[in-house]
């Protein structure tokens, strides 16, 4: 055993002198003001999935900002399952990077923020982003301060939330079902009870493991228990599932779930991609913005129609959608600022970035709008992912009012109660562990109404209030109470 | 004793009964571990409203081409996917078994005054890291091997796991009566491992040889974490980059951020599949060039002589 | 002064063997040693610095075992540890088992070219991912398209959701997980009885031994040293559960957690809605130390038994 001990302590002895070796090479910093002579280059990390010809339309768009800003761009696209990961390695290491991008979804905003991946940008918001301030709707840059301050520029789109039922057209017209008056999860009934007995093999409601109920209530950390009431003026947080609407709502999933509308497997599935395919589903749940019809239909080959079944509200989730920050650690914040303001509101440079060189993967059929070449295949972007979405050409077969029609939606949205609040949950992270395995061992069953609420939100409380939920909800009134305050 | 008799295992051979009980044993377990494999294969070939309609199916109503054909239609990626792999599993391989074996053997040896500190050394790092962060920062940072080739084989190239393995395979198949033999014929201790020892250990090389060459070939995280250029993704990555992704995308079906449009263009089940059959077919044909190794054994009579 | 000189005139004579220590033991040093430093983050609540990983550690608050307490705050703390054991001690003696005696069964057969085939085919769960292997139990288990519900039906059988009967879960847990790994832990013993010197073997048939009396007198001697330190080997990684097998192959089932949560799918699970890389890497030391221990404790008895076999 002696012997054990001493190469331990040698082994910790060599690692410590090199550990300390390695910390003398730290990073040096370096000043640089990009011209267009001598440009300074702007590493980006975004999300997507790679495309073949990223660096032939970076050279194209390098060309233009150089004559513009002084900067070149060189882009990292990486897959959407590999970014989160991915992209926290890089930043916990202090891997150089200018920009990249953050949301409430992917490489988590708030989260990061608080970890201090990115850099505050109030002020230059102010100096080099006048263009973005301009542009965007406040609610925009309001709603997604962190502790008070901006850490990335969200990019203009839909900015409410609003749930809607999406039917199966063909089934619709075959059974002439009437569509007036759906709304509430309730009254849907009878049209699923139309499908079960007509449509064998058929999803009444389709749900998958992901399916939430809709519920008016606003989520603290989404998903979890903790949740404010939509027009509760007192902000008054509590534990949803012991909240009447969600009670009512799970006894009706329950009672769809033995009545056989709900798939029976809904709890563990992860996809209702087959279901899709085949056309043989009644109604889902599903989210809209303008237009979403025709894209639905487009995208599933077949037509589909939409009736709204909640309010329009704007969540924080839902502002902040997508964003792009400028890394804490940036050598060129001000470039990177000034590249940002160009994204947000110079066409040209949108365009390229989004839809790649014109006459190579796209061609203009009019000022605003454009037509794919086949070329375009090697250059496929996720166009809500980089940038304000409402100075990109519309696809020619797209209405012509689309953005106005986006703009008024926007408009129509209200603010939801929690709407510029942030949890920190730095306070309670060992409570929000072990809620957040509660949760995951509930919640799926729960929501999709395959288990009985009446035996099981009991149970899940129980345990949740074992886990520490209780703690997790004072932190965060106190919290909520204290924004409060600052508001008025 | 007679060489003769060493190279046929004749006198070794197992009664009849015996034989068929252990043939059935052998070959359906076998058949329980390729069926599956059967099964997305044929799921590749099987046409995407079928499997939609009718789900997984042994005899599928309507065979399709169209998943190989989406896949290569990527063309030149796969083929340099390809190309990535099969260079890093050959040079990983090699640089892993020098790494192994010498090291093995080292700590093998009962003369070898400092063996147990060695051991201890390379055992201690199976149990202890520093977590993902740090690793990457040596690598990328201190190393700067981000975005090459390098970054795929090193930091897979030592394993304390394959050198306890080597050193008990030293210890026990190699007699000590041979290294002292090699002694007295004046070899150094070098001359002694490259001559005597590793051609009597062709069966524990062989075995690590093995595990490394799947351990690179099916490697999909260092990719992950060290490749941003497209043109150095191994195929594996490739195939973990399409699940993760397809995953990725799965749980987030209710975000109204993700268009419908990018759902649209996840590949199809069978796609999937057919990325499995292209990643795992080539390798398989790598397995009998090691298999020759513990299938048939030495004759340590053979070297003795 | 004689002790250094001692010092050297050992370094001279094992000068050779040093020598071929020496790639991987630099190998280690930066692969392994070097990021080992990087555990300190297990005490800190870390925050990124924008002067680099080593600025952010300095920088980041200590906050002492606050990072570990997730592990252990709840009823689900001896839930995960249980399942993580139990399943875990299941995996090492009965993969042991199998896979011995599947590596002496293929040695044993007489025809060579059937157990190449054989082999081949045990070896091919290897390359399936678990999430594939997760599709191909399911094509198995689920509810209305999967096989064994089909075929239960034909006899008239009333179909199961398999993935919210948990009594089933830890004899699919242990198949599936036998089925990935025995053909591949069976090549180290092959390997290992095909390095016998067969000349044992004549002499014992000489002296008249049946086939079982040479594999209880030879072989499995033989194959004593590989198995115990195989097995020492998979005592150190106790604490550790493949996440795959207990994440993709039950696909998150909630009703299954009780028999299927382990501590990586647990700490997994728990970290997702912030993120801590402290918490992250303070589950991974405690794995790690647990494991450690063991391993220590068990070479400690192994070396009373038998001293050659130890790990060091």
């Amino acid at each position: 055993m002696s012997k054990v001990r001493k190469s331990f302590v040698t082994t910790l002895v060599l690692m410590l002198a090199l550990s300390l070796s390695l910390s003398a090479c730290g990073g040096k910093k370096e000043e640089s003001t990009g011209t267009p002579e001598k440009p300074v280059e702007l590493i980006w990390y975004t999300i997507g999935t790679p495309q073949k010809d990223v660096d032939r339309v970076m050279e194209e768009v390098s060309k233009y900002t150089k004559e513009k800003i002084g900067a070149t761009v060189k882009m990292n696209m990486i897959d959407w399952g590999d970014y989160t990961q991915k992209m926290q390695v890089m930043t916990a290491s202090g891997t150089p990077m200018d920009l990249m991008f953050t949301s409430s979804w992917a490489f988590d905003y708030v989260q990061n923020a608080r970890k201090g991946a990115f850099l505050p940008i109030e002020d230059l918001l102010q100096k080099q982003g006048k263009g973005i301030v301009d542009t965007l709707d406040p609610a925009f840059l309001e709603g997604s301060k962190v502790d008070g301050h901006n850490y990335g520029v969200p990019a203009n789109k839909e900015l409410p939330a609003q749930s809607v039922w999406r039917f199966n057209k063909n089934l619709v017209d075959k059974y002439k079902l009437n569509l007036d008056n759906v709304g509430s999860l309730e009254s849907l009934e009878p049209l699923l009870k139309t499908i079960k007995e007509n449509e064998p093999g058929t999803y009444a409601l389709a749900v998958d493991k992901t399916f939430n109920p809709i519920v008016p209530f606003d989520y603290i950390i989404e998903n979890m228990p903790m949740a404010v009431k939509v027009g509760d003026k007192d902000l008054k947080v509590v534990n949803i599932l012991e909240t009447p609407e969600m009670k009512q709502t799970l006894a009706t999933m329950h009672k769809y779930y033995k009545a056989g509308y709900i798939p029976t497997e809904a709890a563990t599935l992860t996809s209702l991609s087959d279901v899709q395919a085949t056309g043989k589903w009644l109604t889902d749940k599903a989210t809209n913005q303008p237009f979403a019809d025709n894209l639905w239909s487009q995208s599933l080959g077949y037509p589909v129609v939409s009736k709204a079944a909640s309010p329009a509200l704007i969540y924080n989730w839902s502002v902040m959608g997508s964003m792009q920050a400028i890394s804490a650690n940036s050598k060129y914040p001000e470039k990177a600022m000034e590249f940002l303001n160009l994204l947000n509101t110079d066409p040209v440079l949108r365009n390229m970035i989004d839809s790649g060189i014109e006459g190579v993967h796209y061609k203009k059929v009019g000022d605003d709008a454009m037509e794919n070449l086949p070329e375009s295949k090697n250059y496929d972007m996720p166009t809500f992912s980089l940038g304000n979405v409402m100075l990109t050409y519309r696809d020619k077969n797209d209405p012509e009012n689309k953005w106005d029609e986006f703009k008024k939606f926007n408009d129509s949205g209200e603010k939801a109660p929690l709407l510029g609040f942030n949890f920190d949950p730095s306070k309670v992270t060992t409570e929000i562990a072990a809620v957040q395995n509660v949760k995951e061992e509930f919640w799926a069953s729960l929501m999709t109404g395959t288990v009985d609420p009446d035996k099981f939100i009991p149970q899940a409380t129980a345990k949740f209030k074992a886990a520490g939920l209780d703690k997790i909800i004072a932190e965060a009134q106190s919290q909520v109470d204290a924004w409060k305050a600052t508001k008025k | 004793m007679s060489t003769k008799a060493l190279k046929s295992r004749d006198f070794h051979k197992l009664p009849a009964g015996l034989n068929v009980v252990f043939n059935i044993i052998a070959g359906l377990f076998a058949f329980a571990c390729v069926f599956p494999f059967l099964f997305v294969t044929i799921i590749s070939f099987t046409d995407e409203q079928t499997l939609a309609t009718n789900g997984y199916s042994i005899f599928p109503e309507k065979w399709s081409l169209d998943a190989y054909r989406y896949l290569f239609k990527a063309g030149d990626q796969l083929f340099r996917s390809y190309g990535i792999t099969i260079t890093v599993t050959l040079i990983g391989t090699l640089v892993s078994l020098i790494l192994t074996a010498t090291f093995a053997y080292a700590i093998s040896r009962k003369s070898f005054k400092y063996r147990n500190f060695f051991g201890f050394f390379a055992f201690f790092t199976m149990l202890f890291n520093g977590g993902l962060v740090p690793t990457y920062i040596v690598v990328t940072q201190l190393l700067g091997m981000k975005d090459t080739l390098l970054a795929l084989i090193l930091p897979m190239a030592g394993n304390a796991f394959y050198i306890m393995i080597m050193r008990t395979f030293f210890v026990t198949s190699v007699p000590e009566a041979i290294i002292e033999s090699g002694k007295i014929d004046g070899a150094g201790e070098f001359g002694i491992f490259c001559r005597l020892i590793l051609p009597l250990s062709l069966p524990g090389l062989a075995t690590i040889g093995l595990f490394s060459t799947l351990g690179y070939w099916n490697d999909w995280f260092n990719a992950l974490l060290y490749i941003d250029n497209p043109d150095l993704v191994p195929l594996q990555s490739m195939l973990m980059r399409i699940e993760n992704s397809m995953q990725f995308l799965l749980q987030n079906t209710n975000n109204p951020s993700l268009g419908a449009g990018i759902m649209q263009s996840l590949p199809a089940d069978t796609s999937r599949m057919a990325m499995v059959v292209l990643a795992t077919g080539p390798i398989i044909f790598a397995y009998p060039f090691f298999q020759r190794y513990f299938i048939q054994g030495l004759t340590i009579g053979a070297v003795k002589e | 002064m004689k002790r250094i000189g001692g010092f050297f005139k050992d370094i001279n004579k094992n000068k050779v063997l040093l020598l071929m220590a020496l790639p991987a033991t630099l190998w280690f040093l930066f692969f392994s040693y070097l990021p080992m430093a990087g555990v300190v983050i297990a005490f800190k609540e870390y925050r990124n610095s924008r002067d680099g990983f080593w600025a952010s550690i300095v920088d980041s608050k200590w906050v002492g075992w606050d990072n570990f307490k997730f592990l252990f705050s709840t009823n689900d703390a001896y839930i995960i540890t249980r399942n993580t054991l139990l399943y875990n001690i299941f995996f090492i003696i009965v993969g042991l088992v199998l896979a011995v005696t599947m590596a002496i069964i293929l040695a044993e057969i007489t025809n060579k070219k059937l157990a190449k085939v054989y082999q081949t085919g045990m070896f091919l769960p290897y390359f399936l991912s678990w999430v594939i292997v997760g599709y191909f139990v399911f094509s198995f288990l689920s509810f209305d398209k999967g096989m064994i519900n089909q075929i239960g039906s034909w006899f008239g059988a009333e179909p199961t959701q398999w993935y919210t009967e948990k009594a089933y879960w830890p004899f699919i847990i242990i198949l599936v997980f036998l089925w990935k790994s025995v053909g591949y832990n069976s090549v180290v013993y092959l390997a290992a009885i095909m390095g016998i010197d067969k000349s044992l073997y004549e002499a014992a048939m000489i002296d008249g031994a049946s086939k079982w009396q040479q594999i209880r007198n030879i072989t499995l001697p033989m194959l004593k040293p590989l198995m115990t330190i195989l097995t020492l080997l998979a005592i150190g990684r106790i604490f550790y559960a493949d996440f795959g097998l207990f994440y993709q192959v039950p696909r998150d089932s909630g009703a299954l957690y009780s028999v299927t949560n382990v501590i990586d799918t647990y700490v997994y699970r728990g970290l997702k809605a912030t993120g801590e890389i402290g918490m992250s890497t303070a589950a991974g030391l405690y794995q790690s130390v647990i494991g450690f221990t063991l391993v220590i404790v068990s070479n400690w008895i192994v070396r009373k038994w038998d001293k050659d076999n130890a790990l060091f």
